[in-house]
């Protein structure tokens, strides 16, 4: 008979629900830790004691508990070892001036300063004892990114599988964290079918129909769809990799003397192919005036978004209305998509340039050689003879079975791309469980560690040949490598992934503004909001600017329909280019239509949220958890009968809220200029914006760009934050206690100087925890559960194998 | 290439409802006996939709007990199947309650829905128990190709926290596989057609022989290398390997079941394409797949997340553009009330569509429906204010003629879920004494 617990934790049921009130704060934590130094008493008697005693503990002590904090406990010294923690949040709400808040007497200046001085120093000295720890990285399993990105390096196939894989689940913020990487059977069946797909793409050996098919998206049927006059777009699968030849049909004419027009054809934002497009009358016989033009193109399996479009078309710009852009007597448009295809393709497959690196016809050696060279790519390191053979056995079972030697190849490859090896980012350790010995990883594991954080995706032949030569523990051999990455085009995958989830721009695709509200909201006006962001983080980082160009640079990247939706001028045709700001309206990434729109409510600003944002990935300090029960704002009054200012404010009327509200609430109003989707405004609904406010650390100010002249103040802090989201990002862990003393240093580097992005990232990887590991103790909570139904023998596979290698 | 010239409007299941099924599941191959399974020898079945945010009450629960009066509101869809479903009041969950873990009701409902456990509030160190579905999974799947099937239809919020600390695993997915492994819902339509029935390439008897030979020899060969590998690692990366062990094993499973079962499962229905934008359609598509997935005993359990537990999806088709979440805090304001009960009623519609196809399919002499347990729930009763008891719960179907069904059941205050999950358990043949804070068992299902 089966038997499940719940939990072991014990349950007190919710008879016991005031103690959950300020549970974060307590108490001190006693529980056992290693020895920590102890605190100077008397300096924290002289420099600490008086102030908590006389100033705070009038509203923290155990009865009046303001903000669910009791400072009593604190008066004693050793807490500043013992529960660092709250200290940290204590130093940081004087230093930021919230603490005291107004109407409580403040101590003289001097004397806070000393506090914090004397606290900081205590932090210090615990740090320089302790031993530095580089934390340990469980084996990372390859996310649909990078697993896309790498099957696109290794073998030039693209294989999309964020459309074929569950989505990964994130912690930190981010989808890279190792220990929540989970994988399921799923999971694996479709690692599995993948394998098979990959492989046979890869390899070429997918037969084609026999008969190409035919397929047309059009206006008529709204199968195609209208993006402006002179743009369509359609979404379309392709189910074989092969050449397609690509009609269009043109309804209507111009004008006898109309010059001929380009024409793009673009495949998921990637242009394929350009065309000159003939716009006088055809003369040809159509009952009604019509024109067509094809071209033949390759085309890859997979969902695709299609989009063609006239470049640099004048002549629209002189129609009136849709009803004119049209109309077949007065303009020329393009009205179908038509899809014939697949054809052999006539070019070799660059996969299979890659993988038939000699010709296996010549016999085994160079099967061998074939098979070797995959597996070294795959698994990202060298491989061993014996590796080798074990796979060589899939060539031999596929000929056992009548199938040829490249078919063998495929089975062989299929093999590589379910192993561990390949879909596992694993890490060896002399000592596994020993947390007290930490090693250097090795030069080719600091290959990977590099390539999965600069470019989500495997190391490439360079980086690879310098780790095996064994030279990248050479710090100016990594500086070269690191230097390079940055600026390759595949560095475009750190701002996809880093930057698309550190500033959340990734829910670009999940928020829905009310399409009534905000008509203007459109996929472009999305995509384009989504490549400023972009292009604006990785100019930042190749152009090694500062970070305070994050929140307050005097340029940013527009094509001309942003740049009218911002309201700037001089900006012309689809192309992004870089434009300098001549205005205050916009600048830095607050004022980016991406992050206001992904921090806003389908019907209206927040400015709770977007306060919150800014508390979260700009400053690194989030707000707890409201309690239970807060009420929320009733949205069809906002902006009717009172303005959302006043709500708030009504809001923050109540102590409780106010804490966080005070903050939170006071930095969101400094972006209200901006509606739910970016664009700026000067009124919500009847009434005027009034952005001005001040903090709670006395500093005020009027307009949005006078609160970003305010965030500026407080560099280190922001540095700080960013610092751990990249550590966090780049390591696959989120940050421990002993990691402060690394981010402390890199931004002490970055202070000295001047906050440039590439330090922090060469910072980065010179660091402790990206260039080592330790061992781990084995406790119950990381040894393995035995999984109920789960009988089968571990012996039993190898002797499987062993029944390969006879076959 | 296949292009079609637009999805199909409705994609309808022929055959489905009628008495001609050329579907393979035969009375014959049941074996004699089985404990999930009925006299006559087809099994149960058993699936939950869970719809989140919680509900208006007073548009769920009538005023009266026993034998079903007038439906309340937000069931009058239902009406048709009046006969074939029995709501249940009072059960509860105490493990998704604050238990001085503080605010994240949502998250914890969620996590805790199908587990019983009161799951770790946490970002990263997911913690969480088994699901019950899962139990039930591990002991009786064997018998079908896939043990259980998980769906969902909203994608994972991508970037984030999900709920006060805790973490997006526990509000995407409903069935864990243990404590550390959540099973993440298949979404696209086309990817549950292809794993249920093949991507639609026909191969040869001896094609697909060899496919299965080759995928079980990579399988043998990359647990080996695992094995190999992990002689070299520490606890937690084992750890991480064992869970791909695992899976691995669980795929060479359902090889050997599909050696084993050779016909082919014909679905006549076309293969869908992509995620329709439409709420209504997808839900039909993923719903008409379970139906033939029960049908031709491809799986005995399965778990719907309809969205995800504090999940802000507006619901323009019935011209509601607030979010979903937010509109549940409506401080007993009458107009947002009256949208979230709108919103309510349409998730019902959308379900009430499944359980006529499940009742119009035709099995021995009785209905799928019959033998089947759909529970319809939410893992919060009142929304507004993150209530845990007297969560509003139906089952529909009799799960094989014992549910006296067509009645209003109300049970003891505080009866804990976890008590319905054991008779449930009962009733698929799987005999478990204690499940997360169970009290005993809910009686009372078969008495009318």
């Amino acid at each position: 008979m089966l038997v499940y617990k719940t939990s072991s934790r014990p349950v007190f049921s919710a008879i016991l629900p005031l103690l959950t009130v300020g549970a974060l704060w307590a108490a001190p934590a006693t529980t056992a830790k290693p020895k920590t130094p102890s605190v100077d008493a008397a300096g924290f008697d002289a420099n600490v004691k008086p102030i908590l005693r006389n100033t705070c503990s009038g509203c923290h002590n155990a009865t009046v508990t303001s903000g669910g904090v009791n400072l009593l406990p604190y008066l004693d010294p050793v807490t500043v070892s013992e529960d660092r923690a709250a200290w940290e949040k204590i130093v940081q709400k004087i230093q930021s001036g919230e603490m005291p808040p107004k109407g409580i007497p403040r101590p003289p200046q001097e004397k806070m300063t000393a506090l914090v001085t004397f606290v900081q120093g205590e932090f210090e000295k615990a740090d320089a004892a302790v031993k530095p720890d580089p934390g340990r990285v469980t084996a990372r399993r390859l996310n649909r990114n990078e697993y896309r990105n790498t099957i696109h390096d290794l073998l030039a196939v693209d294989f999309r599988a964020d459309k074929t894989f569950p989505t990964d689940d994130s912690g930190y913020g981010f989808d890279n964290i190792s220990d929540i990487l989970a994988i399921s059977p799923v999971l694996m069946e479709k690692y599995l079918s993948a394998a098979e797909t990959i492989a046979s793409r890869a390899m070429g050996a997918d037969p084609l129909p026999k008969k190409p098919i035919e397929a047309s998206a059009d206006l008529k049927t709204k199968t195609l769809r209208r993006l402006d006059f002179s743009t369509v777009e359609a979404t379309q699968r392709v189910d074989f990799d092969g050449d397609y030849t690509v009609r269009f049909g043109f309804p209507g004419e111009r004008t006898a003397d109309a010059k001929p027009v380009k024409m793009g054809f673009w495949m998921d934002g990637q242009l394929l192919k350009t065309i000159e497009v003939e716009m006088k009358p055809s003369k040809l016989v159509y009952f009604n005036p019509f024109s067509d033009a094809e071209f033949k193109v390759y085309l890859p399996e997979g969902d695709h978004l299609f989009r063609a479009g006239f470049i640099d078309d004048d002549f629209v710009k002189t129609l009136k209305d849709a009803k004119e852009a049209y109309s077949d007597k007065k303009n020329k448009y393009i009205g179908s998509i038509t899809f014939v295809g697949p054809f052999a393709s006539t070019v070799e497959k660059a996969s299979r340039k890659k993988i038939l690196i000699c010709d296996p016809k010549t016999g085994q050696a160079c099967v061998q050689k074939i098979v070797a060279n995959l597996a070294h790519h795959a698994y990202r390191r060298p491989v061993t003879p014996a590796e080798v053979a074990g796979l060589m056995k899939f060539v031999a079972m596929a000929k056992a079975q009548g199938q040829s030697t490249e078919q063998g190849i495929q089975l062989a490859l299929e093999a590589m791309l379910v192993s561990p090896q390949f879909l596992f980012r694993t890490e060896r350790d002399a000592n596994p469980t020993d947390p007290e010995k930490s090693h250097r990883v090795s030069d080719v594991e600091l290959a990977s560690r590099l390539s999965y954080f600069l470019w989500s995706s495997m190391p490439d032949d360079e980086l690879l040949n310098v780790a095996e030569a064994g030279k990248l523990k050479d710090a100016t051999v990594l500086d070269a490598q690191v230097r390079r990455m940055m600026t390759d085009k595949k560095a475009a995958a750190f701002a996809d992934n880093f930057a698309g989830q550190w500033l959340e721009i990734r829910n670009l695709d999940s928020i829905k503004p009310d399409p009534v509200k905000f008509p203007a909201w459109t996929p472009e006006l999305k995509e384009a909001m989504r490549t400023e962001t972009n292009m604006f983080f990785q100019d930042v980082l190749t152009e090694n600017r500062p970070i305070s160009d994050f929140i307050n640079a005097k340029y940013t990247f527009l094509n001309e329909m942003l740049a009218k939706y911002y309201g700037i001028d001089g900006v012309k045709g689809p192309d992004f280019r870089r434009v300098d700001l001549t205005t205050d309206q916009r600048g830095g990434i607050l004022a980016q239509g991406s992050v206001l729109a992904v921090s806003s409510y389908p019907s209206r600003t927040s400015p709770t949220i977007r306060g919150k944002y800014i508390l979260n990935n700009i400053l690194g300090t989030p707000p707890p958890p409201p309690p239970p029960d807060v009420p929320a704002l009733d949205d069809s009054k906002v902006g009717a009968e009172v303005s959302l200012r006043k709500q708030l404010e009504a809001h923050r009327a109540n102590p409780v809220c106010a804490s966080c509200h005070s903050k939170m609430d006071v930095l969101g109003f400094g972006l209200e200029n901006y509606d739910a989707i970016g664009k700026w405004r000067t009124a919500d609904g009847k009434f005027p914006i009034d952005i001005s406010g001040s903090l709670p650390n006395g500093k005020s100010f009027q307009t949005a760009a006078g609160m970003r002249a305010i965030l500026m103040d407080s560099m280190p802090q922001i540095s700080h934050c960013l610092i751990e989201k990249v550590m966090t990002y780049a390591l696959g862990r989120g940050m421990q206690a002993y990691d402060n003393r690394t981010i402390e240093q890199i931004n002490k580097s970055m202070a000295a100087d001047g906050y440039h992005f590439q330090t922090m990232i060469f910072e980065v990887v010179h660091s402790l925890p990206f260039q080592s590991r330790r061992g781990e103790l084995v406790t119950s909570q990381n040894s393995p559960p035995a999984s109920p139904g789960d009988t089968k023998p571990k012996t039993q596979p190898a002797v499987k194998a062993k029944e390969i290698a006879q076959k | 290439m296949t292009i079609p010239k637009a999805l199909p409007r409705r994609t309808f299941l022929r055959g489905l409802g009628t008495a001609a099924i050329g579907l393979p599941f035969l009375d014959a191959m049941a074996p004699a006996l089985r404990a999930s399974t009925i006299p006559g020898g087809a099994p149960i079945r058993m699936a939950f939709f869970y719809v989140p945010n919680g509900m208006i009450m007073d548009a769920w629960t009538p005023s009266w007990e026993g034998k079903f009066q007038d439906l309340p509101r937000t069931l009058k869809a239902m009406e048709p199947f009046k006969d074939d479903f029995i709501q249940i009041g009072n059960l509860t969950h105490n493990t998704g309650r604050a238990l001085l873990d503080g605010a994240g009701d949502h998250g914890r409902c969620s996590g805790s829905y199908l587990t019983g456990i009161q799951v770790k509030k946490s970002l990263i160190e997911i913690k969480n128990g088994i699901s019950f579905d899962q139990i039930v999974a591990n002991q009786i799947g064997k018998k079908t190709r896939f043990p259980s099937l998980e769906l969902g239809m909203e994608d994972a919020r991508q970037a984030g926290d999900c709920d006060s600390g805790y973490s997006c695993a526990y509000t995407n997915n409903l069935a864990w596989r243990s404590e550390t492994q959540p099973l993440p819902p298949t979404l696209d339509p086309r990817a549950l057609f292809e794993r249920l029935f093949g991507t639609g390439v026909p191969m040869t008897p001896a094609e697909k022989a060899r496919q299965s030979k080759y995928r079980r020899s990579i399988l043998d060969f990359v647990t080996d290398d695992t094995h190999k590998l992990e002689t070299t690692l520490g606890p937690t990366d084992r750890r991480k390997l064992d869970e791909y062990l695992s899976s691995i094993r669980e795929v060479e499973r359902q090889l050997e079941h599909a050696e084993k079962d050779n016909s082919q499962v014909d679905p006549h229905m076309e293969k869908p394409y992509g995620i329709p934008a439409d709420f209504a359609e997808h839900f039909k598509l993923m719903s008409d797949m379970v139906a033939i997935a029960f049908q031709a005993d491809q799986t005995r359990i399965v778990t719907f997340l309809m969205t995800h537990e504090g999940g802000s999806r507006p619901y323009r088709e019935i011209g509601i553009p607030d979010g979903h979440h937010p509109l549940t805090h409506h401080r007993n304001q009458p107009e947002l009330m009256e949208k979230v009960r709108k919103i309510n009623e349409y998730h019902v519609k959308q379900f009430a569509g499944f359980v006529e196809k499940m009742k119009a399919t035709k099995e021995g002499d009785r209905t799928l429906l019959d033998n089947s347990m759909l529970v319809y729930g939410a893992g919060l009763a009142d929304g507004n204010q993150h209530l845990h008891e007297d969560l509003p719960t139906i089952i529909v179907g009799k799960g094989g003629n014992y549910i006296k069904s067509g009645r209003r059941l109300v049970t003891r205050r505080e009866t804990p879920m976890c008590n319905l999950y054991l008779t449930m358990m009962d009733r698929m043949g799987v005999n478990v004494e204690h499940f997360g804070d169970s009290t005993g068992r809910l009686e009372g299902l078969d008495l009318a």
